[in-house]
């Protein structure tokens, strides 16, 4: 199962969807775009750890993080 | 004949243990748990190495490859070093809203190592101080 993992005020809130079905699939990406849309940051990451920021939701991903907006502290 | 009669205090013993599991699930599942837990599964296995013995990782800035540590911490954890190992200046920034530790961890490191110019851009500057943080909570 693929998985969006958003940080929020709880740690984490995750959505799990089959890559298998299209409707999930197209769900995700709308999910994907409502986030990147209020500012979120996506991030994918291989098995070393290197990780990727994305732009445009990628239906091959097994996980995407998101993180809010950076502000200064 | 064989008897499955329970021995006398086996009753206590058990809900004893499911207690012990229940408090276990709960402390392993608040946020801050959670936050170290995500943190722990994203870092590459040198930066959970580092984490785990010096309560610090590592990352180098994807713009101009600097080196930056990562204490634990929400805020004034982040220092960028020169190459003899010294802070040169600590830069705070935080994703917005109050996230766990971990998580702000995360995001940090996910900024510098995708988009260093653009999280600096937004970070406050701040001198070191007394050299380093312990590293250790």
């Amino acid at each position: 199962m693929a998985t969006l993992i958003v940080m929020d005020h709880t740690g984490d809130t995750r959505t799990y969807f089959d890559a298998k079905d299209a409707q999930a699939l197209a769900n995700a990406e709308v999910q994907f775009r409502k986030l990147a849309a209020r500012g979120f940051t996506a991030a994918v990451r291989n098995e070393t750890g290197e990780v990727t920021r994305v732009r445009s939701f990628d239906p091959n991903a097994e996980e995407i993080l998101f993180f809010p907006r950076l502000v200064g502290g | 004949m064989f008897s499955f009669r329970r021995p006398a205090g086996a009753g206590n013993l058990r809900a004893h243990s499911l207690r012990q599991l229940y408090r276990k699930f709960l402390s392993e599942n608040t946020r801050e748990a959670r936050g170290q837990r995500l943190l722990r599964d994203w870092l590459t296995p040198e930066q959970r190495r580092q984490l785990e013995a010096n309560g610090y990782f590592e990352v180098t800035g994807c713009d101009s490859g600097k080196r930056y540590r990562i204490y634990r911490g929400r805020m004034t954890n982040v220092y960028e070093m020169d190459d003899l190992g010294s802070p040169r200046k600590g830069w705070c920034f935080v994703p917005f809203g109050f996230l766990a530790v971990g998580d702000v961890m995360l995001a940090q490191k996910i900024a510098l190592e995708t988009s260093e110019d653009a999280a600096l851009a937004v970070a406050n500057r701040f001198v070191p101080k007394n050299g380093l943080p312990s590293g250790h909570p």
